[in-house]
């Protein structure tokens, strides 16, 4: 049984095709890249999976099961998700981002009489979040003030506070620096085995430094899937990329 | 059928009246997302300036093409000197913003009622226009005819210029894309500053257009404020034509209900934009190409 | 990232937090004079003291409500005036028409404005930012038009005779001034102590995350909406106590009570209090409502003077009264 599969995945906006009959398949554990050029509509496909776009027709199965509807419903059926730009929580620190993010399956997110420091579970929740994450130096700090590569740290550890079993990351990469890129690859790759990844890149350093099987999107359809030399020898994949007249040289 | 083709008349004019506020008041949203509340205020001076014109010279004519000016004036001080720079500063929201207008109308409504007292004031029907014309076996005032006139022109106006001239395609490409239209080397807060001066304008030329028919007193912009925004969120904020269908649409709504269900006139407008809100919250006509 | 600057950021938020709980004393200090001057007012000054700070409590609790929608959640409502009046015709039909007593017609009262808050709030929470202003001030203009026009409400000529609650069992008068007084402050305060724990529960928490990213509270998988409806429905009931105390503080209510020019004057001491503390919107009602006094006094212009301080307060006091002095106490030399 596959971790995530999309089937027959088309979505339209008005006369322009942007996903066009896209099939997918992620096995349990796997860490799969989705790359392609411009246009071809890597966060669409994202953003069809996890809820913020419905298909125009097709369907998405997690574990087998069909997932649809809006973003929470989603989280719930085991799909987190980290964004191409950031969406933190500014004014609030960055313990209270996490303990937030770690309450939203907590049946104590219902009171509004108690003060939320009284659920423990939650609050350890959120401290052991940071552990994994390396952010316990900052707890107490708002988020507003981390450096950017602090801001990418903490948007990837909300991701995983809903204990998701598919993680899609929406160009974790982009805008770092070397070091902080480095420092990326080491965090994906120290992630538990289990959890299946989704990676959506440009940064072909961070895919081969941490992706199995590259899948390439191109004009809405998946054009090529295939471990790194596969998808570097392919020639249609070069054509998509570089255009017409290039291909074959 | 008298009564209902009068009426039917009565509602146009209604809704001319509505469109002229509301062409402006969705042009300056559409353009800078500004939920520009003091736009009764603008109403309100072009009334009085009006008022004050007519007054001294006994032209309605003269009255009506100096009636607007100082609500242009207002209009392209306020954007260039108040609001653009704060909204640069980046101190303030679009809420903030619409807040500041909201007590630039007050202010506005409490500096006539001193300068003018709280008397209800008016202008007289010009010479021209006064009288009733026997139309489709009705008499109908001529007056209530040339609002709906000037109304129909404005339309057809503002219509032509943003469809076909060099200026509208500049605006229309401003609403789409500001940094870019900017990085062409238009002035784009030159524009805006146009824009809010030309809805301004056409605020204070309802003012005056309405004066001779309604009363004008310091608090006549503050009524018709909520009134506007109806007709803007009904017709899609940003919608130019949007608009004008959605004047026609709550003018004929209130004229109606006036008429025949006089108890249900003070909210018929209001159920009709929260029936629309339920419905479609982005207002009824989307689908019509955005002009602004 | 170098070792230095790890520190000097560790070493900037230890202070930070040493600053915030020297903020945190001084609140304390000051809340506990205020308290106690609340409690002995009635005996220190002269009845016009008191019953300034009778308006100025009533006016505090309608402007907590408002702000658990705008500095709690992040929606901005100009409507909030419509659960104020509708608390004050409650208590009048339910008194006058209905001639029920005040122990059954106040609960009566709150409970229906929750149920119409509850299907307001979920019209109305379809929309956002600019819409949503828009549909709350609509909703407002509607119940406005009811009240005037309605045989019920008495028209424009609103209702009169509403009666304060009966205190003969405690022996006391609640028509006496200093007796009701006391009466709505210690609603004040309960108001002020629900507000806080709603604030600091895991429910104020997610109403806080969804007012810095809708959005991401959304792929946390929280219902945005279902938490939305549940603020607009406190505000509202929140509002509703206010409009009571209101009408049992003039023993009438009308129209003018539900007007959107209410509704702003409410947001207007919102944003004077500051959005960020419980306290805020307190002393937003404080300073509006004695400017107020004060320019009725000086000039028969109010409105001129009331748009102009508008003006000036959003344009530079953005975030209120109690930061700006915050930060003015506070800041580093």
């Amino acid at each position: 049984m596959s971790a995530l599969e999309a089937r027959n995945l088309h979505k339209r906006f008005g006369g322009l095709e942007v996903i066009a009959n896209l099939n997918l398949t992620v096995p349990p554990g796997q860490r799969r890249a989705v790359i392609g050029p411009n246009g071809a509509g890597k966060t669409t496909f994202i953003n069809l999976v996890t809820g913020w776009l419905s298909p125009t027709s097709g369907n998405v199965f997690v574990d087998g099961h069909a997932v649809a509807g809006r973003p929470e419903k989603v989280t719930r059926s085991g799909i987190a998700r980290s964004f191409q730009r950031n969406m933190l929580l500014e004014d609030l620190t960055v313990v209270e981002n996490l303990r937030v993010a770690c309450q939203a399956f907590h049946p104590c997110r219902r009171v509004f009489w108690r003060s939320k420091q009284a659920f423990a579970t939650v609050i350890e929740k959120a401290e052991r979040a940071a552990e994994r994450m390396h952010l316990t130096d900052i707890l107490a700090v708002p988020a507003k003030h981390l450096s950017y590569g602090q801001k990418r740290q903490l948007e990837v550890a909300l991701a995983l506070c809903s204990e998701p079993k598919i993680l899609l990351m929406d160009e974790p990469a982009a805008g770092t620096s070397p070091q902080e890129r480095a420092r990326l690859i080491d965090l994906i790759n120290g992630l538990p085995r289990d959890l299946t990844i989704l990676l959506v890149e440009h940064d072909m350093d961070v895919v081969f430094a941490t992706c199995d099987l590259i899948t390439v999107l191109s004009y809405g359809k998946v054009l090529a899937t295939g471990t790194r030399r596969e998808i570097q020898d392919d020639p249609t994949v070069m054509e998509a990329y570089l255009g017409h007249r290039h291909a074959g040289d | 059928m008298q009564v209902f083709l009068t009426q039917v008349l009565n509602g146009l004019q209604l809704s001319m009246l509505m469109y002229l506020l509301a062409a402006g008041l969705t042009l300056i949203f559409g353009l800078m997302n500004i939920l520009n509340l003091a736009h009764g205020a603008f109403f309100t001076l072009g009334a009085y300036c009006g008022v004050v014109v007519a007054g001294s010279t006994g032209s309605f004519w003269l009255a009506l093409l100096v009636g607007p000016l100082l609500p242009l004036l207002l209009g392209v001080v306020l954007q260039s000197m108040v609001l653009q720079p704060l909204a640069e500063r980046g101190r303030s929201t679009h809420l903030d913003l619409a807040l500041l207008t909201f007590g630039l109308l007050f202010a506005t409504a409490g500096a006539v009622e001193w300068v003018f007292g709280s008397a209800f004031l008016s202008i007289p029907t010009p010479v021209a226009l006064s009288g009733h014309v026997n139309l489709l076996g009705i008499s109908y005032p001529v007056y209530r005819l040339f609002i709906i006139g000037v109304g129909l022109a404005v339309a057809v106006g503002l219509t032509f210029v943003f469809d076909r001239t060099l200026l509208g395609a500049t605006l229309r490409a401003g609403v789409d894309n500001r940094a870019m239209v900017a990085a062409l080397g238009v002035n784009i807060n030159a524009l805006f500053a146009v824009v809010f001066g030309l809805g301004a304008a056409l605020a204070g030329l309802a003012g005056v257009i309405a004066a001779p028919l309604t009363s004008v007193y310091s608090q006549m912009g503050i009524t018709i404020v909520v009134e506007t925004f109806v007709v803007v969120v009904v017709g899609g904020l940003g919608n130019l034509r949007g608009s004008f269908y959605a004047s026609l649409i709550v003018g004929m709504t209130n004229a109606m209900s006036q008429a025949y269900l006089p108890e249900v006139e003070m909210f018929a407008i209001y159920a009709l934009l929260i029936g629309v809100m339920i419905v479609r919250p982005q207002g009824l006509f989307r689908n019509v190409e955005r002009v602004a | 990232m170098s070792n230095e600057v790890t520190m000097a950021r560790t070493s900037t938020a230890r202070e930070g937090i040493t600053l915030a709980s020297q903020v945190r004393r001084a609140t304390l200090v000051l809340a506990t004079a205020a308290m106690l001057g609340a409690l002995a007012l009635p005996w220190l000054s002269a009845s016009y003291a008191t019953t300034l700070a009778i308006e100025i409590m009533i006016a505090g609790i309608f402007a907590s409500g408002i702000n658990l929608l705008l500095g709690g959640t992040g929606l901005v409502s100009l409507g909030q005036g419509m659960f104020l009046g509708l608390g004050g015709y409650g208590v009048g039909i339910g008194s006058t028409v209905l001639g029920l007593p005040l122990w059954l017609s106040v609960p009566m009262t709150l409970v229906v404005v929750a149920v119409l808050a509850a299907g307001i709030g979920a019209v109305c929470t379809r929309t956002r930012g600019v819409e949503f202003l828009l549909i709350t001030l609509a909703f407002s203009q509607l119940f406005f038009g009811a009240a005037i026009k309605l045989r019920l409400t008495n028209g424009s000529d609103g209702m009169s005779g509403i009666p304060r609650p009966d205190l003969t069992f405690l022996g006391l008068n609640g028509d006496n001034p200093v007796v009701f007084y006391y009466y709505v402050l210690i609603v004040t305060i309960l108001v002020a102590a629900a507000m806080w724990r709603i604030v600091e529960s895991p429910f104020g928490s997610i109403l806080a995350a969804i007012r810095e990213s809708e959005r991401r509270a959304a792929a946390m998988g929280y219902a945005v909406s279902s938490y939305k409806v549940g603020a607009f429905i406190i505000a509202a009931v929140t509002c509703a106590v206010a409009g009571i105390l209101q009408s049992q503080y003039t023993y009438f209510i009308n129209p003018d009570s539900m007007s959107w020019q209410l509704s702003g004057e409410g947001v207007l001491m919102v944003i004077i209090g500051g959005t960020t503390s419980i306290v805020g919107p307190l002393v937003g009602a404080a300073v509006f409502v004695l400017a107020k006094q004060g320019l009725s006094i000086l000039t028969t212009e109010y409105m001129m003077f009331f748009g102009i301080f508008f003006m000036l307060v959003v344009a530079f006091f953005r975030n209120g009264v109690v930061e700006a002095l915050k930060s003015a106490l506070w800041s580093k030399p």
